[in-house]
């Protein structure tokens, strides 16, 4: 819980910004969840289609509101060779409002906690409902390699991250993959 | 017991009384009795010693001692038989012994030779019985007159016939004692023999009597009565008289043989001997009748040679036994047949036919349906290849009796014979052998597998209207063309080519298909004419009474399939899964051949298409209809464009000289391309005028029809041109590409490959290949430039070369069909399939991508889930494990334990 509380403290890490290829869709109180479950069917249809490496997600099973998601870390950075799991659930109202996004593996990175929670600012205050699926997973990707030092979540990770090398190690030696 | 007792004690009593003198006489008598025994049993015939045996036989039966008399007398024949009857009996047919039976039948006069020695020997052995009987009856008469003089003994006639059952089964166990091995077959190939003959002299008859009665117009009835007459014994007609003496010496002689082997002890074997060389004889005859022609009925006249000669040698020869033979009285009285409660014209020449007559002849038509059935079944192939004959089917086809079954009779008379055997199973095993082995090879094409696969159901159909059978035959011919690319195509040409272009098969199976679906309209019709509000209830009601169960062999799974008709389009269209697949594929093939057309005439095709819409439903064929619209309305569209874009063009003309050409020239199909299936583009520049009038067109279009515009397909359609040479001019039908890439020619007769290609705007590589055409025409000659990649191309001179191109000129007309490069306008079904695959095999990969591994069914839930926009998920099961099984051929994917990894 303290965890929780404590991110919502940080100053989140601020997105790269991402062309999106849709335009911004008009705010509208009420929003059925047929318009819903159309928005996430096409950004899965755009999804799959794009082919981007490193990115995936897909639905669960049963729910098209959850979905788990894979990342591999981006070469020439110390993620390099790993795969991390995230889930994502979407709320009723999306987009306008964000996507959870959590990990599911866990990560050492001084912008994830060790309950895999992210701290990053497109997550939160500076949702758009021009953000999709594709550019959350892309940011999250982009963020491995580039963390927010200042205000992290790991302390350790933030401290170490300065030594690279020692840095590496510890990714490697905590990281567990996926069967 | 106690009886026993007090004999005994009483004999003992005997033996006491008797004094020396006693004694004295009885061992005289006794020695007598043995000398007399012995004479006259090896007497040959002499009975002189019979009033001695009986005299000394009497006076040991007064000491009490005819039991043991008995017992010597039997020993003595007993070893007397042995020696003259049974040893030399056998020795007659010692010389058959290493006698191979099929020589014998060959051979006429070793044949000749058994008859004569069987019946020699029969003879002389009945002769030898005959006389042993008599001398053991002179015995029996002692004995039994002791007897009778005893008061307390009263056995009466229990003793006489005591001692010749005795006697006779003594005879039967010394003969089968000595049996020789080769005596039955010797037997059999006397009855076969005999059979043969009679059989011979049935036939002349058979000949004679047709001659004679066909002035009188005989019915059958009488036909088949007329072999009954000539067997009966008793017969005392003039009429073939000499024929029917012959005829009664044969049944005799056989039935003398008969007598004395039953007499011997050999009832069985004789039987059995008889009853196989009639069913031999009978098969033999089946053969020769049925034989290898399908064309026409074997069954009635093998049923005719079945009264005429085997039933009524059997009716001679029980007649002649006196009909009482044994199976006779203990077998039929528990099972009444069921020809045998009916009363029959074939018996019409004999009053009341015994129940062993009509055993046999149940026996024997069940055989004779038997074998007939083995018969056909092993060439039932063969049959349905051929079947239907082409002319019989066109000519029933237009007889309007379209229910009526028009099949071979080969398959009527199969039908008959499974109808009484029920050896359906046995038909559906031979004929799915046959197919496995000689149809669903990887050499028969497609198209002769589809055309057997629709014999098959027609045939079939008439030997099994509830199509059970079919189901189980059918299965692995289905089964098998799924597994062929081609076939939908295949189905739909045969579907919608009437006219035959399906030049590789023997039989025009375009034809029958499509008789098919009009046969189906037909019967949609009178099914409507009738559609009362109370004929459905009729129907249901008539339906209801000719309700029949199914066959055992129906499968209960497959739930109850009578509905009194086979569709062969739905068994057609099962093999495809769906029929959307089929309508795709006709959309394809419609969408060649629409764009192909260089008129609007399109009638051939709205007739198809109304077919196929009573057969799949109007909404299934929607598309295809608006494409036939589009058809239509491009034909009144371009008369309106024409007529009011004159002006403007002739202006045009006068400005471009010769160049321009008059809108009269250009027709246009005009399509919704929503509606129609993708089709492939290919750009390239067209010659200046024409595509001057191509946007003309186009523009006019769009002020008739605004907001909408026109965008052309340049590589779609034909083009008329003709060639002008000095000395001749050569007309052609090719192409847009092709008829750019001559334009050029028209101001340069000379290209190199390079600034051709970039003149046209296609790639060298196509180029090179449409400009073959051209070059196999001899209009253009190929030469290698200074570079060795850049050709040249030279108009070809028309005087120098009229040799090469004779063939050609005279103004004839060449279409160059698309596929003969390969090139088709739409794209395949099978690229549009592998189109939506890929991206289904993105889908594929994500969610591998994040669960890891999934089973077969759960990605194709998924996939129904999620895939839902354009292209939506539609496959089968079995097409997406077709298509996954591809991925992991393709090292994209692995699979382990039912389970679908990423290969990494």
């Amino acid at each position: 819980m303290t965890t929780i509380n404590r991110q919502d403290s940080n100053t989140p890490v601020t997105a790269p910004p991402i062309a999106s290829s849709k335009q911004p869709l008009p705010t509208a109180k009420t929003v059925d969840t047929q318009s819903v479950r159309k928005r996430l069917q096409s950004e899965l249809m755009a999804l799959m289609m794009s082919g981007d490496s490193g990115i995936s997600a897909f639905p669960e099973e049963d729910n098209l509101f959850n979905w788990k998601g894979t990342i591999s870390g981006s070469k020439d950075t110390v993620f390099e060779g790993t795969e991390y799991k995230l889930s994502l659930s979407f709320p009723n109202d999306y987009p306008f409002k964000s996507p959870k996004v959590k990990f599911e593996t866990s990560c050492f990175h001084p912008n994830v906690d060790v309950f895999g929670n992210i701290c990053l600012d497109i997550l939160q205050d500076k949702w758009s409902s021009a953000y999709d699926v594709r550019t959350i997973l892309i940011s999250i990707q982009s963020l491995l390699g580039e963390p927010n030092t200042a205000s992290p979540l790991n302390t350790q990770a933030a401290s170490l991250w300065g030594n690279q090398e020692e840095y590496r190690k510890m990714v490697e030696k905590l990281y567990k993959p996926v069967v | 017991m106690v009886v026993d007792a007090a004999l005994s004690v009483c004999d003992l009593g005997v033996l006491d009384s008797l004094n020396g003198d006693a004694v004295q006489e009885i061992v005289e008598s006794w020695n007598g009795y043995c000398l007399a025994t012995e004479a006259l049993l090896n007497g040959n015939g002499d009975l002189s010693f019979g009033s001695k045996l009986v005299s000394q036989a009497r006076t040991l039966c007064n000491y009490g001692l005819g039991s043991l008399v008995e017992e010597h007398f039997a020993g003595f024949l007993e070893e007397t038989f042995e020696k003259n009857g049974a040893s030399k009996f056998w020795e007659h047919f010692d010389a058959y012994n290493n006698v191979a039976g099929r020589e014998m039948s060959v051979d006429p006069i070793q044949k000749d030779s058994i008859q004569q020695v069987l019946c020699k020997a029969l003879e002389e052995i009945s002769m030898e019985k005959q006389y042993q009987e008599k001398c053991l009856l002179l015995l029996i008469d002692v004995v039994q007159s002791h007897k009778d003089s005893m008061p307390e003994k009263n056995l009466g006639g229990t003793e006489r016939l005591h001692l010749l059952s005795k006697y006779q089964s003594m005879v039967s166990s010394v003969l089968m004692a000595t049996l020789p091995p080769h005596f039955p077959e010797i037997l059999h190939w006397y009855f076969k023999g005999m059979l043969e003959e009679l059989s011979t002299i049935m036939a002349d008859d058979c000949e004679d009597d047709n001659e004679s009665h066909d002035k009188d117009d005989m019915d059958l009835d009488e036909k088949s009565k007329l072999p009954y007459r000539t067997g009966d014994m008793d017969v005392d007609e003039c009429y073939h008289q000499n024929r029917l003496l012959q005829n009664s010496k044969v049944v005799k002689n056989i039935g003398i043989v008969v007598r004395d082997l039953r007499n011997l002890g050999f009832t069985s074997m004789a039987e059995d001997a008889y009853a196989s060389a009639i069913f031999l004889l009978l098969k033999a005859t089946v053969h020769n009748l049925a034989g290898d022609d399908y064309r026409s009925s074997a069954l009635e006249s093998i049923k005719g040679w079945i009264q005429a000669v085997p039933l009524q040698f059997l009716h001679a020869l029980l007649a002649y036994l006196g009909d009482s033979i044994s199976y006779d009285d203990n077998l039929s009285s528990g099972l009444k047949s069921p020809l045998a409660s009916r009363p029959s014209s074939c018996y019409a020449g004999i009053d009341n036919p015994s129940e062993g007559l009509v055993r046999w002849q149940l026996r024997l038509e069940y055989f004779a349906y038997e074998t007939l059935q083995d018969l056909r079944i092993a060439k039932l192939f063969e049959i349905i290849v051929d079947y239907p004959d082409r002319s019989r089917f066109a000519a029933l086809v237009e007889s309007t009796l379209q229910f009526v079954s028009h099949c071979s009779p080969a398959i009527e008379d199969l039908k008959q014979c499974l109808e009484y055997t029920g050896q359906h199973s046995k038909l559906i095993d031979s004929f799915v052998s046959a197919l496995r082995y000689r149809l669903l090879t990887a050499g028969a094409s497609t198209n002769d597998i589809l055309h057997q696969y629709v014999s098959t159901i027609k045939a079939l159909r008439t030997i099994d209207p509830a199509g059970v059978f079919l189901e189980a035959v059918g299965e692995p011919i289905r089964e098998y063309l799924k597994g062929r690319k081609d076939t939908i195509k295949c189905i739909v040409t045969m579907l919608t080519d009437g006219t035959g272009g399906n030049s590789n098969g023997p039989g025009n199976t375009g034809d029958s298909l499509l008789e098919e679906l009009n046969r189906d309209e037909e019967s949609q019709e009178n099914t409507c004419a009738d559609d009362d509000f109370n004929a459905d209830d009729k129907q249901a009601w008539i339906n209801a009474q000719r309700w029949e169960p199914d066959p055992v062999e129906a499968d209960p799974l497959k739930g109850s399939r009578n509905q009194g008709k086979v569709d062969i389009l739905s068994m057609i269209v099962s093999i495809i899964g769906s029929k959307d697949q089929l309508v795709n594929e006709y959309r394809v093939m419609l969408a060649e051949k629409l764009l192909n057309k260089s008129d609007f005439d399109i009638d051939a095709e709205i007739r198809t298409l109304e077919l196929l819409k009573i057969h799949f439903g109007e909404s299934s064929m929607q598309r295809c209809e608006i494409m036939l619209n589009d058809l239509i309305d491009s034909k009144r569209t371009n008369a309106n464009i024409k007529a009011t874009i004159m002006q403007p063009s002739q202006a045009g003309a006068e400005a471009l000289g010769e160049d321009a050409i008059s809108q009269d020239l250009l027709n246009a199909t005009i399509i919704s391309s929503n509606f129609w299936p993708p089709i492939q583009d290919e750009s390239f520049n067209i010659p200046e005028p024409v595509d001057q009038l191509l946007s003309d067109y186009a523009k006019r279009f769009n002020e008739i029809k605004t907001p909408r515009k026109l965008l052309w397909k340049k590589n779609l359609g034909t083009v008329k041109l003709e060639l002008q040479f000095e000395d001749r001019s050569l007309q052609f039908t090719v192409t847009p590409l092709h008829a750019s890439i001559i334009t050029q020619f028209q101001d340069q007769t000379s290209w190199t490959s390079k600034n051709l290609s970039a003149a046209i705007g296609v790639p060298i590589d196509v180029l090179n290949r449409r400009i073959n055409f051209w070059i196999s025409k001899g209009i253009l000659s190929e030469s290698l430039g200074a570079d060795s990649n850049d050709h040249i191309f030279t108009l070809v001179d028309g005087t120098a070369d009229t040799s090469k191109t004779g063939a050609n000129t005279g103004g004839c007309e060449e279409l160059l069909v698309g596929d003969d490069d390969g090139d088709r306008s739409v794209a395949s079904v099978e690229d549009q399939l592998h189109k939506e695959m890929t991206v289904y095999e993105k889908f594929i990969t994500g969610m591998l991508t994040n669960f890891g591994s999934m089973a077969l069914d759960r990605i194709h839930n998924t996939l129904k889930m999620f895939c839902v926009a354009d292209p939506r998920y539609d496959k089968s099961l079995q097409q997406l494990q077709s298509f996954l099984s591809g991925l992991v051929a393709e090292d994209k994917l692995e699979l382990r334990d039912g389970m679908y990894f990423l290969k990494k």
